[in-house]
């Protein structure tokens, strides 16, 4: 059996990859990746949307629901709310699957609670939200307070409880942590020098990168990351002045997350499970146990 | 009602649906509210321009 060496990882022969961060707030990072290889960055772009373990409202139990919305709609709607999942927050908390008990526990799971009636007067009409929900543990809770969940009229009266658990975007779209996680190759706009400029090119640009500049008799380029390689310009120039491509081992990636986590959390879990996944492999190769 | 989160992309946009509503009752400019509101996409962006209620 072919015994594999350990063998050091690099994008391009002998260069090493690089990270440079462009933008951060708090639901979103852009960051740009330098000799990288297209397997290697959608690997963690995958792992990032599928496989990160996050809480979401996973059963219903509805007691009571008077309002002409279904109990169906009522449960898809509460599952869709994002809960706040943090690592520290769901630190503890284990799968329900590896979970020894029937059906959930403390351990496994969160119970949330909704327990509205509707309003005094025939004519007006209640929104119940979802800060409406009231959770048994004080930091999973949802993130946004104002997402409508159902409406109430006199005399109707909504009592549920709802069980979160933790789960994988592969399972069901409520436990994806992101919402845009997304990689392009770094774009590279050339121009053929020999040729006349072809002030025509810059004009159809829909983002505004390419710049006439009539007095050097050239076109600026400009926040060339905003590129998105429609080549609008291309198809507009009459001759081959302008030339739009691609730097093959450059990434820009883009992660924002629905604010039930924070990007950089997702993204470190990502590497996490890869180099969890990559150390399998190579056991596995070695002729280990996995 | 609006559904919680934009179809094609998932970002919770229910939750700002309400502040959405009330500025245009107040005669406010569409695109100003939600470039203020930070929803980029043309996703998101339909979903509040575009959502008719019709579950009263
Ligand atoms: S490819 Fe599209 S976005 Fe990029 S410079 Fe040309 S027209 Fe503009
Ligand atoms: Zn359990
Ligand atoms: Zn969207």
């Amino acid at each position: 059996m072919m015994v594999l060496e350990d063998l050091e990882v690099n994008g391009e022969e002998g260069s090493k990859m690089e990270i440079e961060l462009k933008e951060k707030n708090e639901n979103e990072i852009v960051f740009i990746i330098r000799n990288a290889e297209v397997p290697f960055v959608n690997a963690i772009r995958r792992i990032a949307m599928m496989e990160i373990p996050k809480i979401a409202i996973e059963d219903v139990n509805i007691v009571k629901n008077d309002s002409t919305m279904f109990d169906e709609v009522l449960a898809h709607r509460l599952g869709l709310t994002p809960l706040f999942s943090n690592l520290e927050v769901i630190e503890g908390l284990v799968m329900s699957e590896d979970c020894d008990c029937d059906d959930h526990c403390p351990r496994c799971s969160v119970s949330l609670t909704l327990n509205k009636t509707g309003p005094e007067n025939k004519e007006d009409i209640k929104v119940v939200y979802s800060k409406d929900l009231s959770s048994t543990d004080s930091k999973i809770k949802p993130v946004y307070d104002t997402i409508p969940l159902l409406k109430l009229k006199k005399d109707q009266d909504v009592e549920l409880e709802a069980v979160a658990k933790l789960g994988f975007g592969k399972n069901h779209a409520k436990w994806i942590p992101t919402t845009v996680c997304s990689y392009k190759q770094y774009p590279k706009i050339t121009f053929n020098e020999d040729l006349e400029v072809d002030y025509e090119c810059a004009e159809a640009c829909p983002r505004g990168i390419l710049k006439t500049d009539k007095r050097s008799k050239k076109i600026k380029v400009n926040n060339i990351e905003n590129c998105s390689m429609c080549k609008s310009c291309v198809r507009a120039s009459e001759n081959d002045y302008i030339n739009v491509g691609y730097e093959k081992n450059n990434f820009i990636f883009r992660l924002e997350t629905d604010g039930s986590m924070d990007p950089e959390e997702v993204l470190l879990k990502a590497c996490d499970v890869l180099s969890e996944k990559a150390e399998k492999f190579i056991t596995f190769c070695k002729g280990g146990k996995v | 009602m609006i559904p919680v989160r934009c179809i094609s992309c998932g970002k919770p946009i229910s939750a700002f649906f309400d502040e959405y509503q009330l500025r245009i009752a107040e005669k406010e400019d569409s695109k100003v509210i939600l470039d203020e509101m930070g929803i980029k996409r043309y996703c998101c962006r339909r979903m509040l321009i575009s959502h008719v209620e019709t579950w009263e």
